[in-house]
Protein backbone atom coordinates (compact mmCIF):
# COMPACT_ATOMS: atom_id res chain seq x y z
CA UNK A 1 0.00 0.00 0.00
CA UNK A 2 1.23 3.36 -0.99
CA UNK A 3 0.36 6.98 -0.40
CA UNK A 4 -1.19 6.81 -3.86
CA UNK A 5 -4.02 3.99 -2.74
CA UNK A 6 -4.99 6.46 -0.52
CA UNK A 7 -5.20 9.62 -2.96
CA UNK A 8 -6.79 7.41 -5.49
CA UNK A 9 -9.65 7.36 -3.33
CA UNK A 10 -8.97 3.78 -2.43
CA UNK A 11 -10.62 3.97 1.11
CA UNK A 12 -13.50 6.24 -0.18
CA UNK A 13 -17.05 4.51 0.25
CA UNK A 14 -18.27 2.81 -3.13
CA UNK A 15 -19.80 5.52 -4.77
CA UNK A 16 -22.24 8.19 -2.06
CA UNK A 17 -22.12 8.09 0.96
CA UNK A 18 -24.80 5.97 3.21
CA UNK A 19 -27.71 8.23 3.46
CA UNK A 20 -28.74 9.57 6.98
CA UNK A 21 -31.28 9.27 9.07
CA UNK A 22 -34.50 11.38 9.06
CA UNK A 23 -33.88 14.74 12.07
CA UNK A 24 -35.38 13.76 15.12
CA UNK A 25 -37.86 15.38 16.19
CA UNK A 26 -36.50 17.47 18.24
CA UNK A 27 -34.32 18.87 16.13
CA UNK A 28 -37.64 19.72 13.67
CA UNK A 29 -39.49 20.87 16.45
CA UNK A 30 -36.08 23.44 17.05
CA UNK A 31 -36.21 23.96 13.41
CA UNK A 32 -40.10 24.48 12.62
CA UNK A 33 -39.44 27.66 16.10
CA UNK A 34 -36.62 28.58 14.32
CA UNK A 35 -36.46 32.66 13.92
CA UNK A 36 -34.03 34.66 11.57
CA UNK A 37 -30.24 34.91 13.60
CA UNK A 38 -27.99 37.67 13.31
CA UNK A 39 -24.71 36.28 12.47
CA UNK A 40 -21.29 37.13 13.10
CA UNK A 41 -18.68 38.98 11.48
CA UNK A 42 -15.06 37.96 10.94
CA UNK A 43 -14.19 41.35 12.67
CA UNK A 44 -16.66 41.14 15.42
CA UNK A 45 -15.01 39.41 17.83
CA UNK A 46 -11.37 40.80 17.42
CA UNK A 47 -13.12 44.29 17.53
CA UNK A 48 -15.29 44.02 20.79
CA UNK A 49 -12.15 42.22 22.63
CA UNK A 50 -9.81 44.93 21.45
CA UNK A 51 -11.82 48.15 22.76
CA UNK A 52 -13.06 46.61 25.92
CA UNK A 53 -9.40 45.47 26.74
CA UNK A 54 -7.70 48.56 25.69
CA UNK A 55 -9.71 50.68 28.43
CA UNK A 56 -7.99 49.59 31.29
CA UNK A 57 -4.19 50.12 29.36
CA UNK A 58 -5.55 53.71 28.40
CA UNK A 59 -6.44 54.35 32.00
CA UNK A 60 -3.44 53.02 33.29
CA UNK A 61 -1.33 54.63 30.89
CA UNK A 62 -3.11 58.28 31.76
CA UNK A 63 -3.21 58.36 35.70
CA UNK A 64 0.68 56.43 36.00
CA UNK A 65 3.38 58.82 35.40
CA UNK A 66 5.67 57.55 32.47
CA UNK A 67 8.89 56.34 33.40
CA UNK A 68 11.81 58.89 34.12
CA UNK A 69 14.24 58.27 31.58
CA UNK A 70 11.53 58.48 28.48
CA UNK A 71 12.86 61.20 27.22
CA UNK A 72 16.63 60.57 27.15
CA UNK A 73 16.11 57.57 25.49
CA UNK A 74 16.96 57.50 21.60
CA UNK A 75 13.17 58.00 19.50
CA UNK A 76 14.02 55.38 17.02
CA UNK A 77 14.00 52.66 19.77
CA UNK A 78 11.22 53.98 22.17
CA UNK A 79 9.25 54.02 18.52
CA UNK A 80 10.57 50.99 17.68
CA UNK A 81 9.83 48.47 20.55
CA UNK A 82 6.67 50.07 20.53
CA UNK A 83 5.38 49.22 17.51
CA UNK A 84 7.05 45.79 18.14
CA UNK A 85 4.80 45.48 20.93
CA UNK A 86 1.73 46.41 19.54
CA UNK A 87 2.43 44.54 16.41
CA UNK A 88 2.51 41.50 18.98
CA UNK A 89 -0.22 42.30 20.54
CA UNK A 90 -2.85 43.22 16.99
CA UNK A 91 -1.05 40.15 15.58
CA UNK A 92 -1.95 37.77 18.44
CA UNK A 93 -5.48 39.07 18.88
CA UNK A 94 -6.63 38.83 15.30
CA UNK A 95 -4.51 35.09 14.81
CA UNK A 96 -6.94 34.35 18.06
CA UNK A 97 -10.35 35.62 17.20
CA UNK A 98 -10.39 36.42 13.66
CA UNK A 99 -11.29 33.63 11.47
CA UNK A 100 -8.98 33.15 7.60
CA UNK A 101 -11.57 34.43 4.86
CA UNK A 102 -14.29 31.61 3.91
CA UNK A 103 -13.56 30.09 7.02
CA UNK A 104 -16.28 29.94 10.08
CA UNK A 105 -13.62 29.75 13.25
CA UNK A 106 -10.39 30.63 13.87
CA UNK A 107 -7.55 28.30 13.26
CA UNK A 108 -5.99 27.40 16.07
CA UNK A 109 -2.83 26.15 14.73
CA UNK A 110 -1.91 29.52 13.01
CA UNK A 111 -3.20 31.22 16.35
CA UNK A 112 -0.36 29.02 18.93
CA UNK A 113 2.32 29.79 15.51
CA UNK A 114 1.40 33.48 15.70
CA UNK A 115 1.50 34.23 18.87
CA UNK A 116 4.71 32.32 19.47
CA UNK A 117 6.48 33.74 16.81
CA UNK A 118 5.18 37.55 18.32
CA UNK A 119 6.73 36.62 21.83
CA UNK A 120 10.16 35.24 20.83
CA UNK A 121 10.33 38.60 18.09
CA UNK A 122 9.94 40.41 21.45
CA UNK A 123 12.27 38.59 23.16
CA UNK A 124 15.18 38.46 20.41
CA UNK A 125 14.44 42.10 20.63
CA UNK A 126 14.01 42.49 24.59
CA UNK A 127 17.60 40.71 24.86
CA UNK A 128 19.53 42.25 21.69
CA UNK A 129 18.14 46.02 21.57
CA UNK A 130 17.10 46.76 25.36
CA UNK A 131 17.96 50.39 25.77
CA UNK A 132 19.30 52.62 28.88
CA UNK A 133 19.71 56.04 29.52
CA UNK A 134 23.19 56.08 31.80
CA UNK A 135 22.63 57.71 34.90
CA UNK A 136 18.72 58.45 34.51
CA UNK A 137 17.22 54.74 33.93
CA UNK A 138 16.99 52.38 36.97
CA UNK A 139 17.90 48.93 37.54
CA UNK A 140 16.09 47.31 40.71
CA UNK A 141 19.19 47.56 43.40
CA UNK A 142 18.10 51.77 42.87
CA UNK A 143 14.84 50.94 44.22
CA UNK A 144 16.14 48.53 47.14
CA UNK A 145 14.28 45.87 45.31
CA UNK A 146 15.85 42.39 44.09
CA UNK A 147 15.47 41.25 40.30
CA UNK A 148 12.82 38.69 42.10
CA UNK A 149 10.78 41.29 43.34
CA UNK A 150 10.78 43.92 40.78
CA UNK A 151 9.87 40.79 38.44
CA UNK A 152 6.72 39.78 40.35
CA UNK A 153 5.96 43.62 40.62
CA UNK A 154 5.79 43.72 36.38
CA UNK A 155 4.56 40.45 35.98
CA UNK A 156 1.67 41.03 37.80
CA UNK A 157 1.00 44.08 36.22
CA UNK A 158 1.44 42.73 33.03
CA UNK A 159 -1.43 39.42 33.83
CA UNK A 160 -3.55 42.24 35.27
CA UNK A 161 -3.77 44.21 31.83
CA UNK A 162 -4.33 40.25 30.48
CA UNK A 163 -7.08 39.35 32.57
CA UNK A 164 -9.28 41.94 30.64
CA UNK A 165 -8.67 40.60 27.64
CA UNK A 166 -8.63 36.84 28.65
CA UNK A 167 -11.91 37.57 30.71
CA UNK A 168 -13.98 39.16 27.09
CA UNK A 169 -12.24 36.78 24.79
CA UNK A 170 -13.81 33.87 26.99
CA UNK A 171 -17.06 35.51 26.77
CA UNK A 172 -16.77 35.76 22.60
CA UNK A 173 -15.45 32.65 22.21
CA UNK A 174 -17.60 30.45 24.66
CA UNK A 175 -19.74 29.21 21.83
CA UNK A 176 -17.13 29.51 19.38
CA UNK A 177 -14.20 27.13 19.61
CA UNK A 178 -15.12 23.75 19.90
CA UNK A 179 -11.49 22.39 19.34
CA UNK A 180 -8.53 23.61 19.94
CA UNK A 181 -9.35 26.43 22.63
CA UNK A 182 -5.66 25.83 24.68
CA UNK A 183 -4.29 27.21 21.43
CA UNK A 184 -6.72 30.01 20.54
CA UNK A 185 -6.43 30.76 24.80
CA UNK A 186 -2.50 31.04 24.00
CA UNK A 187 -2.96 33.70 21.52
CA UNK A 188 -5.37 35.70 23.02
CA UNK A 189 -2.87 35.48 26.63
CA UNK A 190 -0.37 36.84 24.52
CA UNK A 191 -2.32 39.85 23.04
CA UNK A 192 -3.30 40.67 26.70
CA UNK A 193 0.33 40.07 28.08
CA UNK A 194 1.48 42.09 24.75
CA UNK A 195 -0.64 45.41 25.90
CA UNK A 196 0.85 44.79 29.18
CA UNK A 197 4.10 44.51 27.85
CA UNK A 198 3.58 47.74 25.80
CA UNK A 199 1.83 50.01 28.78
CA UNK A 200 4.85 48.82 31.19
CA UNK A 201 7.33 50.02 27.90
CA UNK A 202 6.42 53.50 29.06
CA UNK A 203 5.84 53.44 32.96
CA UNK A 204 8.31 50.82 34.03
CA UNK A 205 11.67 52.56 35.07
CA UNK A 206 13.15 49.59 34.99
CA UNK A 207 15.56 49.65 32.17
CA UNK A 208 17.84 46.13 32.57
CA UNK A 209 17.39 44.03 29.86
CA UNK A 210 17.20 40.72 32.76
CA UNK A 211 14.43 42.15 33.96
CA UNK A 212 12.60 43.37 30.73
CA UNK A 213 13.09 39.95 29.20
CA UNK A 214 11.86 37.72 32.52
CA UNK A 215 9.23 40.27 33.42
CA UNK A 216 7.89 41.93 30.51
CA UNK A 217 8.12 39.10 28.14
CA UNK A 218 7.93 36.41 30.89
CA UNK A 219 4.74 38.44 32.07
CA UNK A 220 3.41 37.79 28.32
CA UNK A 221 4.61 34.04 27.74
CA UNK A 222 2.74 33.67 31.27
CA UNK A 223 -0.69 35.30 30.22
CA UNK A 224 -0.57 33.20 27.29
CA UNK A 225 0.09 30.29 30.03
CA UNK A 226 -2.71 31.76 32.01
CA UNK A 227 -4.77 31.43 29.05
CA UNK A 228 -4.41 28.42 26.93
CA UNK A 229 -5.49 26.81 30.18
CA UNK A 230 -8.43 28.56 30.88
CA UNK A 231 -9.41 27.82 27.21
CA UNK A 232 -8.38 24.61 26.97
CA UNK A 233 -11.80 22.92 28.33
CA UNK A 234 -14.43 26.05 27.19
CA UNK A 235 -15.95 26.10 24.04
CA UNK A 236 -17.91 22.36 24.28
CA UNK A 237 -21.72 23.34 22.82
CA UNK B 1 -7.78 28.73 3.26
CA UNK B 2 -8.21 28.59 -0.80
CA UNK B 3 -11.49 29.01 -2.81
CA UNK B 4 -14.07 27.25 -2.26
CA UNK B 5 -15.12 24.30 -4.17
CA UNK B 6 -18.81 24.12 -5.77
CA UNK B 7 -20.29 22.16 -2.89
CA UNK B 8 -18.72 24.21 -0.53
CA UNK B 9 -20.66 27.57 -1.93
CA UNK B 10 -24.02 25.66 -2.34
CA UNK B 11 -23.33 24.34 1.34
CA UNK B 12 -22.46 28.44 2.23
CA UNK B 13 -25.73 29.80 0.36
CA UNK B 14 -27.74 27.02 2.02
CA UNK B 15 -26.49 28.30 5.27
CA UNK B 16 -27.26 31.85 4.95
CA UNK B 17 -30.85 30.86 3.96
CA UNK B 18 -30.93 28.74 6.78
CA UNK B 19 -29.83 31.63 9.28
CA UNK B 20 -32.63 34.18 7.32
CA UNK B 21 -34.88 31.58 8.71
CA UNK B 22 -35.56 29.57 5.72
CA UNK B 23 -36.85 25.68 7.35
CA UNK B 24 -36.31 24.50 3.45
CA UNK B 25 -32.67 25.57 3.57
CA UNK B 26 -32.64 23.20 7.01
CA UNK B 27 -33.67 20.55 5.10
CA UNK B 28 -31.36 20.61 2.06
CA UNK B 29 -27.96 21.31 4.99
CA UNK B 30 -29.07 18.14 6.10
CA UNK B 31 -29.66 16.25 3.02
CA UNK B 32 -26.11 17.78 1.62
CA UNK B 33 -23.95 17.12 5.21
CA UNK B 34 -25.47 15.01 7.18
CA UNK B 35 -24.61 11.46 5.46
CA UNK B 36 -20.98 12.83 5.36
CA UNK B 37 -20.90 13.48 9.15
CA UNK B 38 -22.74 10.18 9.79
CA UNK B 39 -19.98 8.34 8.02
CA UNK B 40 -17.16 10.36 9.92
CA UNK B 41 -19.00 9.68 13.21
CA UNK B 42 -19.51 5.84 12.72
CA UNK B 43 -16.02 5.95 11.79
CA UNK B 44 -15.02 7.69 15.20
CA UNK B 45 -17.61 5.96 17.25
CA UNK B 46 -17.59 2.28 15.41
CA UNK B 47 -21.44 2.18 16.26
CA UNK B 48 -23.40 3.01 13.93
CA UNK B 49 -26.92 3.81 16.64
CA UNK B 50 -24.15 5.88 18.44
CA UNK B 51 -23.19 7.89 15.34
CA UNK B 52 -26.68 7.93 14.52
CA UNK B 53 -27.60 9.80 17.93
CA UNK B 54 -24.68 12.24 17.94
CA UNK B 55 -25.59 13.11 14.38
CA UNK B 56 -28.91 14.25 15.33
CA UNK B 57 -27.31 16.28 18.69
CA UNK B 58 -24.68 17.85 16.27
CA UNK B 59 -27.00 19.29 14.06
CA UNK B 60 -28.95 20.52 17.32
CA UNK B 61 -26.05 22.08 18.16
CA UNK B 62 -25.67 23.53 14.59
CA UNK B 63 -28.92 24.81 15.01
CA UNK B 64 -28.03 26.54 18.48
CA UNK B 65 -24.80 28.05 16.94
CA UNK B 66 -26.07 28.95 14.09
CA UNK B 67 -25.73 32.93 14.48
CA UNK B 68 -21.71 32.13 15.16
CA UNK B 69 -21.63 31.64 10.99
CA UNK B 70 -20.02 34.00 9.49
CA UNK B 71 -21.96 34.62 6.14
CA UNK B 72 -20.12 33.51 2.98
CA UNK B 73 -17.44 31.16 5.17
CA UNK B 74 -17.61 27.42 3.96
CA UNK B 75 -19.72 25.95 6.98
CA UNK B 76 -18.35 22.24 5.89
CA UNK B 77 -15.10 22.66 8.34
CA UNK B 78 -16.91 23.98 11.08
CA UNK B 79 -19.88 21.44 11.14
CA UNK B 80 -17.18 18.70 10.98
CA UNK B 81 -15.51 20.86 14.19
CA UNK B 82 -19.03 20.67 16.00
CA UNK B 83 -19.27 16.77 15.32
CA UNK B 84 -15.76 16.24 15.89
CA UNK B 85 -16.36 17.63 19.52
CA UNK B 86 -19.68 15.97 20.04
CA UNK B 87 -18.27 12.96 19.10
CA UNK B 88 -15.20 13.53 21.94
CA UNK B 89 -17.74 14.26 24.42
CA UNK B 90 -20.03 11.04 23.53
CA UNK B 91 -16.79 9.40 23.64
CA UNK B 92 -15.56 10.43 27.57
CA UNK B 93 -19.34 9.46 28.43
CA UNK B 94 -19.06 6.12 26.98
CA UNK B 95 -16.06 5.58 29.35
CA UNK B 96 -17.53 6.72 32.50
CA UNK B 97 -20.19 4.21 31.86
CA UNK B 98 -19.04 1.27 30.03
CA UNK B 99 -21.99 -1.01 30.02
CA UNK B 100 -24.99 0.34 28.61
CA UNK B 101 -28.39 -1.84 29.49
CA UNK B 102 -31.42 -1.57 27.16
CA UNK B 103 -34.95 -1.10 29.49
CA UNK B 104 -35.72 -4.70 30.10
CA UNK B 105 -31.83 -4.91 31.46
CA UNK B 106 -30.34 -6.76 28.44
CA UNK B 107 -27.12 -5.97 26.93
CA UNK B 108 -27.65 -3.27 23.84
CA UNK B 109 -26.89 -5.05 20.87
CA UNK B 110 -25.49 -2.12 18.52
CA UNK B 111 -25.05 -2.34 14.71
CA UNK B 112 -21.22 -1.93 13.66
CA UNK B 113 -20.05 0.45 11.26
CA UNK B 114 -16.81 -0.01 9.49
CA UNK B 115 -13.69 3.08 9.82
CA UNK B 116 -14.80 4.79 6.92
CA UNK B 117 -18.11 5.61 8.27
CA UNK B 118 -20.22 2.22 5.99
CA UNK B 119 -22.09 -0.60 7.80
CA UNK B 120 -21.11 -3.88 7.73
CA UNK B 121 -23.15 -4.65 4.72
CA UNK B 122 -22.23 -1.74 2.47
CA UNK B 123 -18.46 -2.41 3.47
CA UNK B 124 -19.13 -5.37 2.06
CA UNK B 125 -20.40 -4.22 -1.01
CA UNK B 126 -17.23 -1.82 -1.35
CA UNK B 127 -14.99 -5.02 -0.81
CA UNK B 128 -16.58 -6.31 -4.37
CA UNK B 129 -14.74 -3.97 -6.12
CA UNK B 130 -11.71 -4.92 -8.14
CA UNK B 131 -9.44 -3.82 -5.37
CA UNK B 132 -11.23 -5.23 -2.64
CA UNK B 133 -8.26 -7.28 -0.95
CA UNK B 134 -6.35 -4.13 -0.40
CA UNK B 135 -8.81 -2.73 0.42
CA UNK B 136 -9.99 -4.97 2.88
CA UNK B 137 -6.14 -5.58 4.78
CA UNK B 138 -6.33 -1.80 4.29
CA UNK B 139 -9.33 -0.83 6.33
CA UNK B 140 -8.34 -3.40 9.10
CA UNK B 141 -4.48 -1.93 9.64
CA UNK B 142 -6.71 1.48 9.74
CA UNK B 143 -8.53 0.16 12.25
CA UNK B 144 -5.83 -0.55 14.41
CA UNK B 145 -3.54 2.70 14.07
CA UNK B 146 -3.42 5.20 16.97
CA UNK B 147 -5.97 7.48 16.97
CA UNK B 148 -4.62 10.71 16.25
CA UNK B 149 -3.50 9.26 13.08
CA UNK B 150 -6.52 7.35 12.15
CA UNK B 151 -8.03 10.60 12.39
CA UNK B 152 -5.26 12.26 9.86
CA UNK B 153 -5.98 9.67 7.68
CA UNK B 154 -9.66 9.68 8.04
CA UNK B 155 -9.99 13.66 7.67
CA UNK B 156 -7.82 13.80 4.61
CA UNK B 157 -8.23 10.74 2.72
CA UNK B 158 -11.53 9.18 3.19
CA UNK B 159 -13.41 12.54 3.56
CA UNK B 160 -11.15 14.41 1.15
CA UNK B 161 -10.80 17.62 3.39
CA UNK B 162 -7.90 19.36 3.27
CA UNK B 163 -4.42 19.61 5.72
CA UNK B 164 -5.72 22.61 6.79
CA UNK B 165 -9.49 22.21 7.50
CA UNK B 166 -8.36 18.88 8.96
CA UNK B 167 -5.75 20.94 11.49
CA UNK B 168 -9.04 23.09 12.39
CA UNK B 169 -11.34 20.43 13.25
CA UNK B 170 -9.06 18.47 15.04
CA UNK B 171 -7.78 21.77 17.09
CA UNK B 172 -3.86 21.09 15.49
CA UNK B 173 -1.68 22.41 13.23
CA UNK B 174 -1.82 21.65 9.42
CA UNK B 175 1.71 20.61 10.16
CA UNK B 176 0.87 18.10 13.35
CA UNK B 177 -1.79 16.73 11.02
CA UNK B 178 0.54 15.61 8.09
CA UNK B 179 3.40 14.16 10.40
CA UNK B 180 0.51 11.79 11.92
CA UNK B 181 -0.66 11.14 8.73
CA UNK B 182 3.15 10.61 7.39
CA UNK B 183 3.14 8.08 10.19
CA UNK B 184 -0.13 6.36 9.69
CA UNK B 185 1.34 5.86 6.71
CA UNK B 186 4.84 4.38 7.98
CA UNK B 187 2.82 2.52 10.37
CA UNK B 188 0.32 0.99 7.88
CA UNK B 189 3.51 0.13 5.87
CA UNK B 190 4.98 -2.22 8.61
CA UNK B 191 1.52 -3.43 8.95
CA UNK B 192 0.97 -4.57 5.55
CA UNK B 193 4.66 -5.19 4.55
CA UNK B 194 4.09 -4.42 1.30
CA UNK B 195 7.92 -4.07 0.25
CA UNK B 196 6.53 -1.80 -2.76
CA UNK B 197 4.94 0.87 -0.81
CA UNK B 198 8.28 1.51 1.07
CA UNK B 199 9.49 2.75 -2.74
CA UNK B 200 6.86 5.32 -2.58
CA UNK B 201 6.90 9.07 -0.28
CA UNK B 202 4.58 10.30 1.11
CA UNK B 203 2.38 13.46 0.18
Amino acid sequence: MTARDFDGGLLRPAGEFEKAPAPAADLLNAVGAMKPVRTRTRFGAFALVGLVGLVWPAIALGHLPLRQDLSALPTWWVVTAASLWGLAFALSLAAALVPRRGDVLPAPGRASRLSGAAMAVVLVFVLAATARAPGVSLRPADLHWTLLRSCIHCASFVLEISAVFLVVGLLALRRLVPTGGARIGMALGAAGGAMGGLVLHFICPIAETSHVALAHVGGMALAAAVGALLLSGVGRR
Amino acid sequence: MGPMDAEAIEAADVMARYCRGEAAAFHRLYALLAPRILAYLSGLLGDKAAAEDTLQVTFLKVHEARGTYVLGANPIPWMYTIAHRTCLDELRRRKRSRVRLTQDGTLQSEPAAHLTGVSVDAHQDQTDRPDASVTASALAALDRLPENQRLALLLTKVHGRSTAEAAMITGTTPGAIKQRAHRAYVTLRGMLGNAESAKAEPP
